[in-house]
């Protein structure tokens, strides 16, 4: 009896590392070699060989120093701004995206006629905020229209009363209206994680709001007390997501296009993507870190 | 006394829902903006572009943007979407197929490669893709995989680049576009399926792989097709794949991308200006065709989106992402 389990527990392993073994084998291949590779690259100045080959010769931190020192992006910025901004970008960003995108699930989560096509249009951001689709609806063209230029507020009547009727010096409202502009900019790029956090509302247990209505907290204690503490390891969750895809998203990954295939510079380009690695590892680590002891304090 | 009370309350509800309402209205017209905003941009004669007067009302109805978007991005014609719309669907197929098999052993074979997969999963999700590509051409560009290409080719390697097996290859072994997040969904997913099922099946004489494409593939249904809209969706809308490894592939996507770049403006504005013999198109013109150019490619996209989103929600529920 016991053999017989134990062959049957082997044949299982057996077929668990064949359905497993796509994946491994598509590691190493399209992981593990290129990430070496990439390193690799990073510390060699490339050039062209007499056969059409690459030919490498080690050259320290070279590539390192140039990247930070004398080399530029396409717009002409050096790399430490693109990086600053980048990171800068992000402090903003994911806070206004992770509450925004809740608050939206919240409305899509509530009872009410033409809730379907409420939700419809509520998700259509998967669609319409894709990088390619929002860069290819930018204008480029017609911002001298506007004194602000581009962006949703800005353009909208509220700011041309506000510009025009009160007295708010100019100094004042255009970092304002900026900011609002970010804010509708940032919704229409939360698609996914409104759909993430819908879902995870939906499975709540009714059980729980009955409780805390037979108790007499207001709407207000049980959002902090019910909704929040059930939702907690979705939130860490979102915010996960969504610092990966504004990094994707960067203008870093054009910059490496740019230097490896515009510029012929392969070893600039791999050692700006080891940065680039290193960058989205540390931030994720940070944020981990703090949001798991804020999870754990209210879970 | 208790009358006055039953008015503040009602009072109060009326107020709120108006403010809901009013909410609700603003912020879907802040997310179907961009696309409101183009009506009176395509739908104008390209004559009439650079109008200050024209905000939301096109002057001269005109589908000239449309036809000179077509002739960019559709270079042969309808034939160009339907490959584009067929490459997306075939790499969802294979995305879906090899994410599924990963995550189901991932999350029902206990064992310690299971646990090693979970890791390596997570961690390719995290280190952002695009840092990865050009090793991965030069990988491609020179493949010689554990020398078995020996076999095929006296040179020893292949070149892969353009070469539609290499987006193929990268979808078989789990690195296509935003794998590593399908797979870990197929494993959250699968995680919750109860143990009984899989027993079951078991004591009736089901083999390994039987149980799964008769028992679990079945009962993954939702999963599958939340995965398959997004990996339709992403696969449709990528352009770093393609520019890298398969750049004259011909693809919606690529094309757009390509043709629609700053750099190109006075080549686009020539043959707009030719094409149809306009005397002077200014630079607004170049926004209009880009954006009649967009709304060609979104097309497909609205399609499945509009018949998939009402099953989305409801199958992200069961998903166990959330669980």
């Amino acid at each position: 009896m016991k053999k017989l389990k134990m062959t049957r527990n082997m044949r299982r392993n057996l077929y668990g590392l064949l359905f497993l073994s796509p994946f491994f084998i598509g590691f190493i291949m399209f992981f593990l070699i290129p990430i070496i590779r990439t390193v690799f690259y990073s510390f060699q100045s490339v050039s062209v060989g007499a056969n059409g080959g690459m030919e490498f010769t080690a050259s320290g931190f070279k590539n390192y120093v140039n990247l930070f020192k004398s080399e530029v992006t396409t717009d002409s910025k050096t790399l430490t701004e693109l990086f600053a901004n980048q990171n800068m970008n992000m402090l903003t960003s994911v806070p206004l995206i992770t509450v925004f995108s809740l608050f939206m699930a919240l409305l899509a989560n509530r009872q009410f006629r033409g809730r379907a096509f409420v939700r419809m249009i509520f998700f259509l951001p998967i669609i319409l905020g894709l990088p390619l689709v929002t860069d290819m609806l930018a204008m480029t063209t017609g911002s001298e229209l506007t004194e602000t230029g581009g962006g949703l507020f800005s353009e909208s009547f509220v700011s041309v009363l506000l510009l025009n009727y009160t007295g708010i010096p100019l100094r004042v409202l255009t970092p304002i209206m900026g900011y609002v502009d970010n804010i509708f900019d940032l919704i229409s790029h939360a698609g996914v994680q409104t759909l993430i956090y819908l879902t995870a509302l939906q499975s709540i247990s009714p059980s729980l709001y009955e409780v805390a209505r037979i108790e007499g907290a207001t709407a207000y204690e049980t959002f902090w007390k019910v909704t929040i503490p059930s939702i907690m390891h979705i939130i860490l969750f979102v915010v996960v997501y969504t610092i990966v895809e504004l990094f994707l998203e960067s203008q870093i990954a054009e910059e490496v296009y740019s230097f490896a295939f515009e510029q012929n510079k392969i070893g600039i380009g791999s050692a700006l993507s080891v940065v680039y690695i290193l960058n989205v590892l540390f931030v994720l680590i940070v944020v981990v870190l703090i949001l798991g002891k804020v999870a754990r304090r209210y879970e | 006394m208790s009358n006055s009370y039953q008015i503040k309350q009602k009072i109060k509800e009326i107020v709120t829902s108006v403010f809901l309402i009013l909410l609700i209205a603003g912020l879907c017209f802040s997310i179907l903006y961009p696309l409101l905003k183009l009506v009176p941009t395509i739908f104008s004669r390209i004559e009439d572009l650079g109008n200050p007067n024209v905000i939301w009302l096109p002057q001269k109805f005109s589908i000239t943007s449309f036809k000179a978007a077509a002739r960019f991005v559709m270079p042969a014609g309808i034939l160009t979407l339907v490959k584009t719309v067929l490459y997306a669907a075939l790499i969802m197929l294979i995305q879906v197929f090899f994410s599924a098999m990963v995550g189901y052993a991932m999350a029902r074979v206990k064992f310690v490669f299971s646990k090693i997969a979970y890791f390596l999963v997570v961690l390719v999700f995290l280190v952002p893709r695009q840092s990865l590509l050009l090793a991965q051409y030069i990988f491609f560009k020179h493949f010689d995989f554990l020398g078995i290409m020996n076999v095929f080719t006296s040179r020893g390697e292949v070149d892969l680049i353009d070469n539609p097996v290499t987006l193929v290859l990268l979808a078989v072994f789990g690195f296509g576009v935003n794998q590593s997040l399908f797979i870990f969904l197929f494993a959250q997913f699968f995680r919750n399926i109860p143990k009984e099922l899989e027993e079951a099946a078991g004591i009736d004489g089901c083999g390994f792989i039987r149980t799964y494409f008769r028992i679990m593939i079945p009962n993954a249904i939702p999963i599958i097709s939340t995965v398959s809209i997004l990996a339709f969706v992403w696969n449709y809308a990528d352009i770093y794949y393609t520019n890298y490894f398969y750049s004259d592939a011909g693809l919606m996507s690529t094309l757009l991308s390509k043709t629609f770049v700053g750099a190109n403006k006075t080549y686009v504005l020539n043959a707009v200006q030719t094409w149809f013999g306009i005397p002077a198109v200014n630079d607004f013109a170049f926004d209009a065709v880009k954006q009649a150019g967009v709304l060609i490619y979104l097309i497909p996209l609205l399609i499945v989106y509009l018949i998939g989103q009402r099953k989305l929600v409801q199958n992200m529920e069961n998903s166990g992402l959330v669980g």
